[in-house]
């Protein structure tokens, strides 16, 4: 172990799927069943290597203390006032994302098992890309590379969806790229404006996120009318393409379309990583490089935030498509997670840092199952859906269970990161805004409690629809098993599926969703072994963005009767 | 025993169930028929280990010493098992917060007279409705999963009990809520059955709203959410907000707007979890769960919660007048309501269920007292409740279980013929119910009685007890001189002004009617059930007989302790004297308010009469005559159908809540497909024309990317040459 040097390991564990990849293209003659196999072993490995590479990141104390662990620099232009290096490591902010995207990328093949048949050697290949490029970019460490691997999330997902998608699968993939690639193209725009400021400031020209963070405390962006606003400009430019990808309400839309459209493998991926990498680039490049800017924003993008729990809540309450409807929790989710990210407290960013995991283990397992019910009945429309319980207990069983996780039940993972951005956000509301804010971030913290219950309101309706009362659906087909004796009073068939009825789950599906489900518990007992080591970096990524925002609200905050506690 | 700590005993209360519970999931297909094996072991043994607590608590506060002249010291062990979540330093960056905020979550436990009380309740009533399932779930294949969600039930409600956190009790309060909905709809293929238990966590969640946001601005005002007092890594005590340091203060607690508010959230929330005005809408519609799960959660247990939430909060709520004068109104509104809407109703649980949530009312009522005997008394009540109602539900069960499902009370009669035990058991329990001398209702109503009694004629009890603290007489009966920190919301003060004696009187009046609605309602459906030529629907079959004994047993345990409970608990004072060692009754502010236990022959006079007439008149009414017959209908007139439609309650919530909402949705669900997507579809449009140039470089190649990046570099790299040349 002592032979085998971090940096390499974390340099394997990312270019292992790829090698995969390589693997399964070459198998690609030997037909489905290789092909699937070599990429599920890809993945375990994969998921194996990140699992121990977490695991000594968790040992080494250093990282306590908020130091990257497995840096890797490769120089490239070092001379004169260069110093471009690529660079690549683990830190707080990245750790449990990057452990999230090799977990889910088991998930997203196994989930794709029998569902894929059609070309499965592209399919795989995709998949096994798409992890190196989900890997790759929570593990860079400069911009360049973070934009090559976030682009590089894009293409593979654009061909999954528009090849092994559903019937309006082009319309969904088009939809989807132009979106994200318009903002992650003013992104690019805005981080290369941080660059060359920081280039013509500091006399160095560094890609290096850190070094450009730090410089740009030093030589921060002009924030007056003088400076052109700079910052707020640049902030603006960051924010299109992160906004697209978390979704920020108005610029969600795509998502439903891709979501419904996209295979199940797609979907895990899309929903559990990469929506997460729009508040992973506000934590990363925002808050710690445009403090002002993000603090004069804050108000607002906490109010999008807000909005979009309800709003997300409130459609999602009204679809009629099992998948639209989880598409649309995932829009008010993440509408908790920016505005816990922007209430700029300790608690509540932290809490929307665990979030990230959370929202991701929740829906990914949703969207697993809702692809794994529309493989048995051939349709997801909630109203032809029915009775599900009876047929595959187990199916039932874990629907609830990330239900449960979803809305926020305690002793799972989802309550704790929502109570804490909860309770975050009622702290900025009572005691860190300016009394002319005041009223505004109360109302809005109290909406955002009351989402709770409309969170709850749509998914208990789904489930009692879909998976409770009597059997809705046509019978499978090739399959006889008509529900004669549907349940009425007393249940009497649930639970005893006859020999050969290959209703409930299979083995493959079983380990698709165990391993979240043991996380969905992990996390909720004992979130303070995912919440420390997260913690500095988070601190360090918010602190000048809170300190900047009390700043703004200093002058008039308002004293509120409070006991001291000491 | 010597070497089992209290502290290990308090953590096998809930960990015994939590076992039984996992093992029973585990060995569900091995162990058959036998499924409730684990279930059994584990509550039963829960069950003896709290008792031991009891026994050991009751030894700690220092009862059966015969020493009643002492105050009474507070009792209390905690026990940390592990520290749950944490952030450091809370306050955020930059911010000047008066005090500084921990984020600190401990999984802490609790034993002091409250929990012990409650823990020997909910384990000891969990045995009895395990040992009653045995027989009344034998056969339904969903077998292992019931006994699985009892003993996992057992668990959560212990846990909240003996939570020593706001935070762990909103995790339990939860808990609990989820356990309730998977039992509500644990037979999920009946619609009904999934609609019920929906609707019940839903509107819970409503409650749970008002837990959330109580719980953050207890962590705002007071800096931490644990109960106890605790100390930091430096030594520095942090006061808990029901910690021993904080209890010694008179002026700890905030009043006005926040400590009202507070309150208000808090009465929310109970008002979601013990189906109070006007969030009670769930309860009637949870008897769709298997029967044993409504006498163990519906009645005797979890919808308690909110009483036990309130009482543990004694010392905030007695610095909020206001609230808590409201809490009593709650109570006595809900308690009436429920009554009058139990007269009319057909369905045998469904009287048993608006009776739960009436007798509950009986409980906020005498919290709204704020004194020490309103508290204790509710508690008392509780207990008593805890019994009787538990019995009148297995009792319901046991005649649902003869009669092949059938629960409508007009479809049979003359039960006591086919199951003397039943009848005679379910006899016993409506007697305590309805308040009868010596069962154990009358005891515990008479006291709630005289706590409001005591509020509303405030002067004429001055004069009873001489021994009220000598010199300070007002200050003895008033328990709201410590709740000085004055208001400056209209709102809260507007409150206050409602917690005069006017108000308490009133209260009383309506509390005594409630009484002898009570008693009416409860002996139409013993009369309806139990007299008048023997009918028994077609359902049966040969079902109809006495239930099996594991049935019969716990009725007739859960009769004798409904038959001398009451009397044993009151004239022994001991359960009153204990629960006064609760840290949060030791409160200064609700210890002045102490006086000395007495009998009074005006109110158990009063409340028995009023009992009796309930009586008289359901017996003029149902007793002897055919169950069918429409007799409500003529006595009632229009008023039946307003009661048997219950106030209208649920069509106003779906006619201004619900509707309104899916309308909004339905708009919202419209515009985001035309009008939100229309409008980006066409912003989108404006920039295509340059995003097709940069789109043609995207071409999924990674060559064509490092080349732009490449050329991207250089070309900043020249720009910047450039500049630093010009220079």
């Amino acid at each position: 172990m002592n032979g085998f040097s971090p940096h390499a390991h974390l340099l394997l564990t990312i270019a292992a799927p790829l090698v995969g990849a390589v693997v399964a293209w070459l198998l690609g003659s030997r037909g489905l069943s290789a092909v699937r196999q070599s990429a599920a072993v890809s993945t375990v490995v994969t998921l194996a290597l990140a699992a121990w590479l977490i695991v000594r990141y968790l040992a080494e104390p250093s990282t306590a203390a908020g130091l990257p662990f497995a840096l890797q620099e490769v120089p490239w232009l070092t001379e004169g006032i260069f110093d471009v290096r690529f660079s690549l490591g683990l830190d707080g902010l990245s750790l449990w994302m990057f452990g999230l995207a090799a977990l889910l990328s088991l998930t997203a093949v196994l989930v794709s098992w029998d569902a894929v048949q059609d070309r499965p050697v592209g399919f795989y290949v995709l998949l096994l890309v798409l992890e190196t490029a989900m890997l790759g970019v929570f593990a860079a460490r400069d911009v360049i590379l973070f934009y090559v691997f976030f682009e590089f999330t894009l293409v593979p997902l654009f061909f999954l969806i528009g090849i092994w998608g559903h019937e309006e699968r082009r319309k969904a993939a088009v939809k989807f790229f132009i979106y994200t690639l318009a903002g992650s193209v003013l992104t690019f725009l805005g981080l290369l404006t941080i660059v060359l400021w920081h280039a013509a400031h500091a006399n160095v020209v560094t890609f290096d996120i850190e070094a450009l963070a730090d410089g740009m405390m030093i030589h921060p962006l002009p924030m007056t009318a003088d400076g052109g606003w700079l910052q707020m400009i640049v902030f603006l430019a960051l924010l299109a393409g992160f906004a697209v990808k978390v979704p920020i309400v108005p610029l969600h839309t795509w998502l439903p379309l891709a979501h419904v459209e996209a295979p199940t493998g797609g979907s895990v991926d899309l929903a559990g990583v990469l929506l997460k990498l729009g508040i992973y680039g506000f934590l990363r490049f925002s808050m710690p490089m445009l403090p002002e800017a993000t603090a004069m924003a804050a108000p607002w993008l906490f109010a999008l935030g807000v909005a979009g729990i309800i709003y997300g809540a409130l459609v999602a309450l009204v679809q009629t498509d099992l998948k639209r409807l989880i598409a649309y929790s995932s829009v008010s989710h993440m509408g908790y997670i920016v505005m816990g990210l922007f209430a700029l407290t300790p608690v509540a960013t932290e809490g929307a840092n665990l979030q990230l995991v959370n929202h991701g283990l929740s829906s990914a397992g949703l969207f697993a199952l809702v692809g794994m019910i529309y493989e048995r009945f051939h349709t997801r429309n909630i109203a032809s859906l029915g009775g599900i319980a009876a047929k595959a207990p187990w199916l039932a069983v874990f629907f609830m269970l990330f239900t449960f996780s979803s809305i926020g039940l305690p002793g799972l993972n989802g309550f704790v990161g929502e109570f804490m951005i909860l309770l975050g956000s009622f702290q900025r509301a009572w005691d860190g805004v300016s009394i002319a804010w005041q009223s505004a971030y109360l109302v809005m913290a109290l909406l955002a409690v009351a989402g709770v219950v409309l969170g709850a309101w749509y998914m208990l309706w789904a489930t009692e629809r879909v998976m409770f009362g009597g059997s809705r659906e046509p019978p499978r087909a090739g399959h006889g098993h008509a529900d004669s004796h549907a349940a009425s009073g007393h249940g009497h068939d649930h639970g005893h599926p006859t020999p050969g009825d290959r209703c409930d789950l299979r083995w493959h599906e079983v380990a698709a969703l165990l391993p979240l489900a043991v996380f969905v518990f992990w996390i909720g007992l004992a979130p303070g072994t995912f919440l420390a080591p997260a913690a500095p970096a988070v601190r360090k990524a918010t602190s000048s963005s809170a300190t900047a925002f009390a700043a703004r609200m200093h002058d008039t905050a308002p004293t509120v009767a409070r006991i001291d506690s000491r | 025993m010597n070497d089992l700590s209290p502290s290990t005993l308090l953590v096998l209360v809930p960990l015994l169930p939590l076992v039984a519970a996992v093992l029973t999931v585990v060995l569900g297909r091995t162990l058959g028929g036998r499924s409730f094996l684990p279930a059994l072991a584990g509550i039963g043994g829960a069950f003896v280990v709290a008792l031991m607590l009891l026994a050991g608590t009751a030894r700690e506060a220092g009862l059966g010493s015969g020493d009643h002249d002492h105050a009474p010291r507070p009792v209390e062990m905690v026990t940390t098992l592990w520290q749950w979540a944490g952030v450091g330093d809370a306050q955020a960056a930059g911010d000047a917060g008066s005090s500084a905020l921990s984020f600190s979550i401990p999984v802490a436990l609790r034993l002091d007279p409250l929990t012990a009380t409650l823990l020997v309740i909910i384990t000891g009533v969990g045995l009895l409705v395990a040992i009653y399932s045995i027989g009344y779930m034998h056969g339904d294949p969903g077998e292992p999963r019931f006994f699985a969600l009892v003993a996992a039930f057992v668990f959560s409600m212990s846990m909240l009990v003996a939570a020593s956190n706001f935070l762990l009790v909103y995790v339990f309060w939860e808990a609990v809520g989820a356990c309730s909905y998977l039992l509500i709809g644990f037979w999920f293929s009946k619609p009904e059955a999934a609609k019920a238990a929906k609707k019940a966590f839903l509107v819970n969640r409503v409650g749970d709203f008002g837990l959330a946001v109580a719980t953050f601005l207890l962590w705002l005002t007071y800096g931490t959410l644990n109960f106890h007092d605790t100390s930091l890594a430096d030594g520095t005590l942090v006061p808990g907000i029901l910690g021993a340091s904080r209890l010694a203060d008179a002026s700890a607690y905030v009043g006005g707007a926040v400590g009202t508010a507070i309150c208000l959230l808090l009465l929310l929330a109970a008002c979601g979890k013990s189906a109070q005005l006007p969030l009670h809408v769930w309860l009637p519609d949870a008897m769709e769960g298997p029967t044993p799960a409504s006498s163990l959660i519906h009645a005797a247990t979890m919808v308690t919660a909110g009483v036990y939430l309130v009482a543990r909060t004694a010392p905030l709520f007695v610095a909020c007048p206001g609230a808590l004068t409201l809490v009593s109104i709650v109570g006595a509104s809900t308690a009436l309501v429920a009554a009058l809407i139990g007269t009319v109703q057909n369905d045998l649980k469904r009287v048993l269920a608006y009776s739960t949530i009436s007798q509950l009312g009986y409980m906020f009522v005498s919290l709204g007292t704020g004194s020490l005997l309103g508290f204790t008394a509710a508690i008392f009540h509780l207990v008593t409740h805890a019994f009787f109602k538990a019995l009148l539900f297995m009792g319901a069960g046991s005649v649902m279980h003869a009669m092949g499902g059938v629960i409508d009370m007009r479809r049979f009669g003359g039960l006591r013929r086919i199951m003397p035990i039943t009848a005679s058991t379910f006899l016993i329990g409506a007697l305590a119910l309805a308040g009868v001398a010596p069962f154990a209702g009358f005891y515990s109503k008479d006291e709630i009685l005289s706590s409001l009694h005591a509020r509303g004629w405030a002067d004429t009890h001055a004069e009873h007890h001489e021994s009220a603290p000598g010199g300070d007489r007002a200050a003895g009966l008033n328990p709201f001189r410590f709740a000085t920190i004055s208001s400056e919301a209209p709102v809260a003060t507007a409150l206050d002004a409602i917690n005069t004696p006017a108000t308490f009187r009133l209260l009383f009046w309506m509390s005594l009617i409630t009484a002898g609605l009570t008693a009416f309602y409860t002996f139409r459906a013993v009369f309806m059930t139990f007299t008048g030529p023997t009918r028994v629907p077609d359902e049966a079959g040969h079902h109809a007989h006495e239930s099996p004994p594991s049935m019969t047993v716990p009725l007739v345990i859960l009769a004798a302790l409904s038959a001398v409970s009451g009397w044993w608990l009151f004239s022994t004072h001991s359960l009153a004297s204990f629960l006064a060692s609760t840290p949060s009754f030791t409160a200064p502010s609700v210890a002045a308010t102490a006086t000395p236990l007495a009998f009074h022959w005006d109110i158990a006079i009063q409340g028995t009469l009023a009992a009796a007439i309930g009586i008289v008149i359901a017996a003029l009414g149902h007793l002897g005559r055919r169950s069918d017959g429409p007799q409500m209908e003529r006595f009632l007139g229009p008023f039946e159908t307003l009661f048997a439609r219950r106030f209208f309650i649920d069509e106003i919530y779906s006619g201004f809540i619900v509707k309104p909402l899916e309308l909004i949705a339905t708009v919202a669900a419209f515009l985001d497909r035309h009008l939100i997507d229309g409008l980006v579809d066409g912003i989108a449009r404006i920039p295509l024309g340059c995003g097709a140039v940069i789109r043609r470089a995207q071409s999924g190649l990674l060559q064509r990317y490092a080349l732009a990046g490449v050329i991207g570099t250089l070309l900043i790299v020249l720009a910047l040459v450039a500049r630093a040349m010009g220079q």
